[in-house]
């Protein structure tokens, strides 16, 4: 694997969407700034504002980075340089996934922050709000294997709808769980065999599915 | 036999609706080829095969040593591509495509990229999304050529430009061949473009190789030789003769393999031969390509 290249293909992304992911951050933060004014219609408002936030810019990033560099024509500019297809895909996944993680990780210290610090929010938000955060990138990876192995924007968007369908299900879900919902309007953190089961159910799913993406991506013979 | 910079040997891919069939391609270092054939003939299909981009199903291809596709991040350090459907990030500019690329390849040369810069009259920092057509493609071009490519492959770089910015990239790009000796594979279904800048020249048709030599060459053995036939008379049956036109009276034969004798030989059988008309490329395409489909229809 030619990681240099990897690196400097990451790069690129970075410098071609760090408007974009950097823009996310602060209006990610007005939305807790939102959450903050302690009104109930506002505090819902924000939680949808945020999760909004979320995926548009991590679907935004994975339409940008993967289909757009296709339709756009820049591909055949890139697999003219020394890089082979499966060092292309690993960019591609990377990429999505490290630059990602920057407003992701930033929105996620913001939440966990005002859980925490902000008068009269229950701690017992914080295993719940890990939770979902995790699912978010569960869903990013989703649509970028979507995009990476369909190369459809039909797909693509499909894959988005199917995330944010999901998120709220699988929000509803763990919200209604037995063994979290006794503790969520608590004020310290249950931290239950089922938060963890949970979060590593979403990590082995975020493994898997990036994994068998480059698996699939490798053996293809025609990148163009 | 010189070092061959590109060589294909048997290479087949096949579509559900295209085959390229055992294309066999020898293009010696140092040399300029032509490749022609029309929309959809197997050019495009030819080069991605040759950067690795698409896998042949069978064959061996090697690019300047090495095994396509298996070795391609070692041939692509050495090759320049431009093609038709070659675009740079709209929202960059031309100056970080520049920084980009350089840090990509060590051979690139900065004083040589200004010189083109200037030549092309193109600014760096300009966005992508602000250029012409034609600059575009003199901006790709600038990126791939001050990487100082062993190998330039250009697939169909003139196409989509207006006459005006055609005639500017192709005078601009000769400009820059007479430079330094360099292998070029051009690949275009424009014949003028072709035969101003090469010395060697392929013809492929629905995915073969119809024809290959030297342009010198291709263009001396090609002529066509009007001739006033006496009433009553065949039009003579010679070999070589690919096509023939115009009347029984005044037949007009096109040869692919012209030889003096060969006037000689219509004089004999009573023809008056009237002229012997040397063939453009694309003259010499046409008829091949009528030639060829003729005796092997799709």
């Amino acid at each position: 694997m030619n990681t240099s290249m990897v690196r400097r293909l990451i790069l690129k992304d970075w410098y071609l969407n760090r408007w974009m992911l950097l823009g996310s951050i602060p209006a990610g933060l007005i939305s807790l700034g939102i959450i903050l004014t302690g009104n109930k219609a506002a505090f819902l408002l924000g939680v949808i504002l945020l999760v909004m936030i979320a995926v548009g810019v991590g679907a935004q990033l994975v339409m940008e980075t993967t289909l757009y560099e296709r339709r756009e024509q820049t591909l055949a500019f890139v697999m003219s340089l020394p890089v082979s297809w499966r060092e292309y895909t690993a960019a591609k996944i990377v990429a999505n996934l490290v630059l990602f993680l920057l407003p992701w990780a930033a929105l996620l210290a913001g939440a966990l922050a005002l859980i925490l610090f902000a008068p009269g929010v229950p701690h017992g938000f914080v295993p719940y709000v890990v939770i979902m955060a995790v699912e978010v990138l569960v869903s990013i990876c989703l649509i970028v294997a979507t995009a990476l192995i369909s190369e459809s924007q039909g797909w693509t968007t499909a894959a988005i709808l199917m995330a944010t369908l999901g998120i709220n299900g699988f929000g509803y879900y763990v919200a209604h769980n037995a063994s979290i919902a006794t503790g969520l309007w608590g004020s310290s953190i249950h931290w239950t065999a089922t938060v963890s089961v949970l979060l590593l159910a979403e990590f082995a799913m975020i493994g898997l599915t990036l994994g068998l993406t480059f698996l699939i991506q490798s053996r293809r013979t025609d990148c163009l | 036999m010189s070092e061959l910079a590109v060589h294909f040997e048997g290479v087949t891919k096949q579509y559900p609706l295209f085959t390229l069939d055992h294309i066999d391609l020898a293009l010696p270092a140092g040399c300029v080829m032509g490749f022609i054939g029309a929309n959809g003939a197997g050019k495009s299909t030819t080069i991605r095969i040759l950067m690795g981009l698409v896998h042949q199903d069978r064959g061996a291809v090697h690019v300047l040593g090495h095994a396509m596709p298996r070795e391609q991040v070692a041939a692509k350090l050495d090759i320049g591509f431009v093609s038709e459907d070659t675009r740079l990030y709209r929202a960059a500019t031309l100056a970080w495509h520049m920084e980009f690329i350089r840090s990509v390849f060590p051979r690139w040369d900065q004083a040589y990229a200004q010189q083109l810069l200037r030549r092309f009259d193109l600014r760096p920092e300009q966005k992508i999304k602000g250029l012409s057509h034609g600059q575009r493609v003199k901006a790709a071009l600038l990126l791939a050529l001050a990487r100082r490519p062993r190998l330039l492959v250009l697939d169909e770089p003139t196409t989509g430009l207006d006459p005006v910015a055609r005639r500017e990239v192709l005078g601009e790009l000769m400009a820059v061949l007479a430079d330094e000796e360099r292998t070029i594979l051009f690949s275009s279904h424009n014949t003028l473009d072709v035969e101003q800048i090469s010395d060697r020249i392929v013809f492929i048709d629905r995915g073969r190789i119809m024809d290959a030599d030297d342009k010198d060459v291709f263009l001396d053995r090609w002529r066509r030789l009007r001739l006033v036939m006496p009433p009553d008379a065949a039009v003579p049956r010679l070999p070589g003769i690919v096509e023939v036109g115009g009347s029984p009276r005044l037949p007009v034969l096109t040869t692919n393999h012209f030889d003096t004798a060969m006037v000689s030989l219509c004089q004999e059988t009573g023809a008056t031969v009237q002229a012997v008309d040397c063939m453009t490329l694309e003259e010499i395409f046409l008829a091949s390509v009528q030639n060829r489909r003729e005796g092997q229809p799709a």
